[in-house]
């Protein structure tokens, strides 16, 4: 068995679609293998996999940030909610006069400086006013009712 | 004449105040003193400064309760607060307060008695001859200022309308026109002398306001917002709260039209 016809048996494996060759002869064994297609098949489906992992990847990272964003707007929102509280004790109006319009209504654009109610003590009418600018969220108490200092009155999602 | 102009000369020599009336807006016409002094958009901003109108378009008290006077006759006032330190721990007393002031200042200067019904309406003869509206504004829990409307009949001689409590005035009462300059420099002389009382000593107010009630120990009916509470007005705390003995317990009322029965 000389050099030349190990290269013959090279080619041949090439030309072919074999994998291996495998030839005794004289007491001489000669095993020739080549890269299968199949390690390449392997190999294509290694890469859509791995391109599946990837897109996944790609899918489940911004879909963390989202995640992570949603938070931080929730943070940020609850954050950014301002409570307008009661300076004194009293009786809560939403109007000036029980016929008239409430000052304001749930989803109103505040300013600083809106009249928001008034709450009556002794005969003491207390307008109060906004000090933020944003959008009101949510009305805490009911027309007409008695009011304890500090009671929150109103939540405004703050500008 | 009973109806000429307020003559801010007199009225200027007999104020001795430090700081109330010291700035005085005076105007022929105006929608409400009170409203004047709420409104942002003008000028009034001195603390103690005192704007009083010769007629008011839409004078007006609680809830809007509309405020009649004829023009040049009677007193239609308002005291605008902005320092509020001093009087911040009083707020809920100062009603009480005033009316005594201005029941004092009558007193003092006509010899007229009068009557106190809680919080601050005065009576003379069970006949109404000042109203009081207290007013405020808090940017968020911060109070910004506190204005004190004052109305009192003064030389106004006939009431047309109906009221809940019927008028009268000073000149009705004393039958003699009145000055209306000196009746305002008493009440701001005296207002100020209470300021400065309330926060030295404010149950020595409480006992002089309580000693001009007469309502005090008598069966009243009080009317919140269409609800009727009967009971027995038991005390004033200190807080200015009527205390209501009812059958179950003793209520504490800041708010309502009191009537006895």
């Amino acid at each position: 068995m000389d050099l030349e016809y190990i290269k013959k048996l090279v080619r041949l494996l090439d030309s072919t679609s074999l994998t291996s060759i495998e030839i005794e002869e004289d007491g001489i064994y000669i095993k020739l293998k080549k890269e299968s297609k199949i390690p390449k098949l392997v190999t294509t489906q290694i890469n859509p996999q791995s391109q599946i992992v990837e897109n996944m990847n790609t899918i489940s990272v911004p879909a963390k940030t989202e995640t992570v964003k949603q938070e931080t707007k929730e943070e940020k929102s609850s954050s950014k909610l301002h409570e307008i509280k009661s300076p004194i004790v009293g009786t809560f109006y939403r109007a000036p006069t029980p016929e008239a319009d409430s000052y304001v209504r749930v989803g109103d654009k505040i300013s600083v400086g809106s009249v928001m109610c008034i709450i009556e003590a002794m005969k003491l009418m207390n307008e109060i006013e906004s000090d933020v600018a944003g959008k009101l969220i949510k009305i805490l108490v009911e027309n007409g009712t008695p009011i304890e200092y500090g009671q929150p009155l109103f939540l405004i999602e703050v500008e | 004449m009973e109806d000429k102009k307020f003559n801010i000369e007199i009225f200027d020599i007999k104020l001795d105040t430090q700081f109330i009336g010291r700035n005085f807006y005076y105007y022929d016409e105006l929608d409400s003193t009170n409203s004047f002094l709420m409104d942002k958009k003008f000028g009034a901003k001195e603390n103690g400064c005192v704007v009083l109108a010769e007629f008011q378009t839409s004078g007006r008290g609680r809830l809007e309760r509309t405020w009649e006077s004829q023009k040049n006759l009677n007193l239609t006032f308002s005291i605008l607060f902005t320092e509020l330190e001093m009087i911040e721990n009083s707020l809920s007393i100062l009603n009480l307060a005033t009316s005594l002031v201005v029941a004092q200042s009558i007193e003092n200067l006509f010899q007229l008695k009068t009557d106190l019904k809680w919080p601050n309406d005065i009576l003379i003869k069970e006949k109404k001859v000042a109203g009081i509206l207290l007013e405020s504004s808090s940017s968020g829990s911060k109070l910004n200022k506190l204005i004190i409307g004052i109305g009192l009949n003064v030389n106004q001689s006939k009431f047309l309308g109906e009221y809940k409590i019927p008028p009268t005035s000073i000149r009705i009462e004393s039958r003699s026109i009145i000055e209306r300059e000196r009746v305002l420099a008493e009440i701001l002389n005296n207002h100020e002398a209470m300021i400065y009382k309330l926060v030295d000593n404010p149950s020595s107010m409480l006992n002089d306001w309580k000693n001009k009630c007469s309502m005090l120990g008598e069966k009243i009916c009080i009317e919140q917002n269409g609800k009727l509470i009967y009971g027995v007005f038991e005390d004033i705390d200190e807080e200015g709260y009527l205390l209501l003995r009812t059958k179950k317990k003793i209520e504490k009322i800041n708010f309502g039209d009191v009537s006895v029965i």
